[in-house]
């Protein structure tokens, strides 16, 4: 702390203080003009020499709050600031720049002889030799064997050419190169709105350029890596993103690697100028897209049918009607609408029905779900499908109004109390009913059904020991 | 004595430039394909490119400028402005031995610029009443042939400064005139596509004379620019129909159609010296090198962001 044993500093920093602390503004009148330094060697009697030159530095600075090369230390040049100076750069520019303007007040002026020696009529001659060949011709004959660069459409990136839109530069490692380049960065400039693809088009447009006898595929093959200064190229990381624009990616080494494969897709904006890119490898890379959109697909089906569990578990409890046959007692199918819904399964037969068959008569049946045990279809012909629902008896409320409708030969008739019906209908819609109304029983899980179970299994049960007794 | 050798060896360069909506003026090595500089033109676009008789300059015509950029230097802002004009400068040209400059403007004015004074000047102007489209040169150094939007085509005698005009085509614009090498013939094109050509007649001591020789139907869509070749044995017309076609004055036929998928709008175009290559400046942002014999793209220009609407180019003989 040897900075407070110097008077004369603690007084410019005191009064450095008052000034910028005050926002009257007073301070800085009363104080800035007065010049201090006079008190300098009457204060600071003993200056230490190591210091006198710093102290001398460190007094235009005056402040220990305040110091220039920090943010706060300077104010933030406005607006109207950094117009002037680009008005002022400009006016530099129009310095060195001739002007010519045009008066039309001295049209006319020039006197006649100046006219005569400006605008003298020539006889019209061939001005070119003929039959001679241009400078032109004889250059392009003398380069007719140069090799066409195929980067060439991609010369369009290159920042150099370009004055006035945003570029970018890069310190570019060719790690596919012999070893005496291989280390020495390629220094590329690139507009700003280029793709990564353009980026590697344009490098390969400079590669070509100065070793033309070096084998390079098409920009797919090859890929942009984040790199160390010092040429290490970080190949664990993927490669920057072909698509992707320059400007998204803040890195400014990156090394080019050479890739087996070409890493990415393209549209067909890109697709057009790589004629040359073999045919075999534009298969592989639809294969690969091909893949990945059955892969893609196949995800969503399976989202789907997740999505469908779960909504016909939602739904299953919602009333639905539906339009099957019952099968009575004496095999005659009647057309009835079965109505399911949470608690209870209604059999309503649709009229006008043929009053002849007097037998086919099927009467209103409502069976409340507690007393539902079972549903199963039990056979599936080509045209229609059977399906069976089982119901307890002995339910209280749900005891069915109408036991004609039953048939008394159930494979479950050991335990009496269970019955059922059959109904016949459509596959989907059999399958639709079945599903619906066992998600019901599930969700509820009744007396009647645990019953029903446990008898069934006991059955089971009944027939493997009789099996084995056998 | 070094002075000299300098121009020497500038005159035997070739040098070709272009321009267009990117707002950047490029100077290409015509034999690799190769962009040598990029100058920026950062006011407007560049309506038209011309390279200066001693190849020490090219001009640019832009929106109420004119500006010069040194070849021979490598500073990449203009050297010289010229200003005064009202509106866009669309075509300039050069005196045959850079005593002056004549320019054509929408805002209805030819002007001639002295080259050799560099103070504020207005040594001859004139108002066709109609935004021009196109100005040429006759190869006497003393009659220009202003064409404009009206479809007019005006003749200004610079030494008595007289005028007059010759109307093709009613109301159709007139997008580009051409006078070949030997002031023998003049042809036009329009926004028709309909070319027109002249047979111009006069002597040394009187004006010249415009008899009407042929016209045809050159393309079907805006043709841009006409031009002839150095032997004043072809013409070669550029249009919106995206190709270039170079026809035969003998006959008048169609001698080969240029165009390559993608071109888009051909705006300029520039013969070599010994008319064997004919350079395009077309809207997909590339200048082409075409060989007329054989309609074979020998070099292609690329690095211009956006389309390329005009072109310089002066060739050498060896």
């Amino acid at each position: 702390m040897a900075l407070y044993d110097n008077k004369y500093w603690l007084l410019s920093h005191i009064r450095n203080s008052f000034i910028s602390s005050d926002d009257t503004g007073m301070c800085e009148i009363v104080m800035s003009g007065e010049d201090i330094s006079h008190l300098k060697t009457q204060l600071d009697k003993y200056p230490d020499p190591e210091l006198s030159e710093d102290s001398d530095d460190g007094l235009s600075i005056e402040s220990g709050d305040l110091s220039f090369g920090m943010d706060f230390g300077m104010r933030a040049r406005t607006n109207t600031a950094a117009r002037i100076e680009k008005i002022e750069q400009a006016k530099k520019k129009a310095a060195k720049m001739k002007l010519i303007k045009w008066d039309s007040k001295k049209a006319g002026s020039n006197n006649d002889s100046n006219w005569d020696s400006m605008f003298e009529k020539v006889d019209p001659k061939i001005t070119v030799q003929m039959g001679k060949k241009s400078l032109l011709s004889q250059k392009l004959e003398e380069c007719t064997n140069l090799p066409k660069n195929p980067y060439m459409m991609y010369a369009k990136f290159d920042g150099l050419a370009q004055v006035n839109v945003p570029t970018r530069r890069y310190k570019i490692l060719l790690t596919m190169l012999e070893n005496e380049y291989k280390n020495a960065p390629l220094d590329i400039s690139c507009i700003a709105t280029a793709k990564i693809m353009d980026l590697i088009g344009l490098i390969l447009f400079y590669v070509r350029n100065r070793h033309a006898n070096l084998v390079l595929h098409p920009p797919t093959h090859y890929g942009l890596y984040i790199t160390e200064e010092d040429g290490e190229v970080y190949r664990d990381l993927p490669p920057l993103d072909a698509k992707e624009c320059v400007a998204k990616f803040g890195f400014n080494c990156l090394g080019l690697v050479e890739h087996k494969e070409p890493v990415v897709s393209f549209d067909d904006s890109h697709k057009q100028g790589e004629d040359n890119e073999k045919p075999e490898t534009a298969g592989r890379m639809k294969t690969i897209k091909e893949f990945s959109k059955t892969e893609e697909t196949k995800q969503i089906t399976t989202d789907l049918e997740v999505m469908a569990v779960h909504k016909k578990a939602m739904e299953a409890p919602l009333y639905q009607s539906y339009q099957v046959n019952i099968v009575t007692k004496m095999r005659s199918r009647v057309e009835i609408h079965l109505g399911i819904s949470g608690d209870k399964i209604e059999i309503d037969p649709i009229h006008p029905q043929s009053s002849k068959f007097t037998l086919n008569k099927q009467k209103p049946v409502s069976c409340h779900m507690d007393s539902v045990a079972w549903c199963e279809i039990t056979e599936s012909r080509n045209s229609k499908t059977s399906f069976r629902v089982f119901y307890s008896n002995s339910y209280g409320s749900g005891k069915p109004v109408n036991d004609k409708a039953v048939t008394s030969f159930s494979p479950l008739q050991a335990s009496a109390s269970f019955k059922h019906f059959d109904f016949e209908a459509d596959l989907s819609i059999a399958e639709e009913i079945v599903g619906k109304i066992n998600l019901i029983l599930e969700l509820r899980s009744s007396q009647s059904r645990k019953e029903y179970l446990a008898a069934r299994e006991r059955k089971q049960y009944k027939r493997k020991s009789f099996n084995i007794a056998k | 004595m070094t002075m000299y050798e300098d121009n020497q060896s500038d005159k035997d360069q070739i040098v070709l430039a272009s321009g267009g909506y990117d707002h950047s003026i490029k100077i290409w090595e015509t034999h690799t394909g190769l962009c040598q500089r990029t100058v920026q033109h950062v006011d407007s676009q560049v309506n038209a490119l011309e390279i200066t008789p001693d190849k020490q300059f090219v001009a640019a015509a832009s929106y109420q400028h004119i500006y010069m950029y040194d070849l021979g230097s490598n500073n990449p802002s203009p050297v010289i402005n010229f200003e005064g004009a009202a509106k866009n400068i669309t075509d300039i040209g050069f005196q045959q031995d850079g005593k002056w400059m004549y320019s054509g403007g929408e805002d209805c004015k030819a002007r001639i610029w002295d080259l050799k004074e560099s103070q504020t000047q207005a040594p001859r102007c004139y108002y066709t009443g109609n935004p021009i489209t196109s100005v040429c040169l006759h190869p006497n150094q003393v009659e220009l042939f202003i064409g404009d939007q009206n479809g007019v085509v005006h003749r200004w005698d610079l030494k008595t400064d007289q005028t007059d005009q010759i109307i093709p085509e009613q109301d159709t614009m007139v997008l580009d005139i051409a006078i070949d090498p030997l002031g023998q013939y003049m042809a036009c094109v329009n926004s028709k596509g309909r070319c027109y050509l002249w047979e111009l007649q006069g002597s040394f001591d009187e004006p010249t004379k415009v008899k009407p020789k042929f016209k045809f139907d050159a393309h079907n869509k805006y043709a841009l620019k006409v031009l002839f070749s150095h032997d004043s044995q072809l013409l070669a017309t550029t249009s919106a129909d995206q190709t270039v076609k170079i026809w035969a004055m003998r006959d008048y036929s169609l001698i080969a159609e240029l165009k390559q998928e993608s071109q888009r709008w051909v705006w300029d175009a520039a013969f070599s010296a010994d008319d064997q290559y004919i350079f395009s400046a077309s809207s997909d942002g590339l200048v082409r090198l075409w060989n007329v014999k054989n309609e074979n793209i020998e070099r292609e220009y690329s690095g211009h962001q956006k389309a390329v609407t005009a072109l310089a180019f002066r060739d050498a003989t060896c």
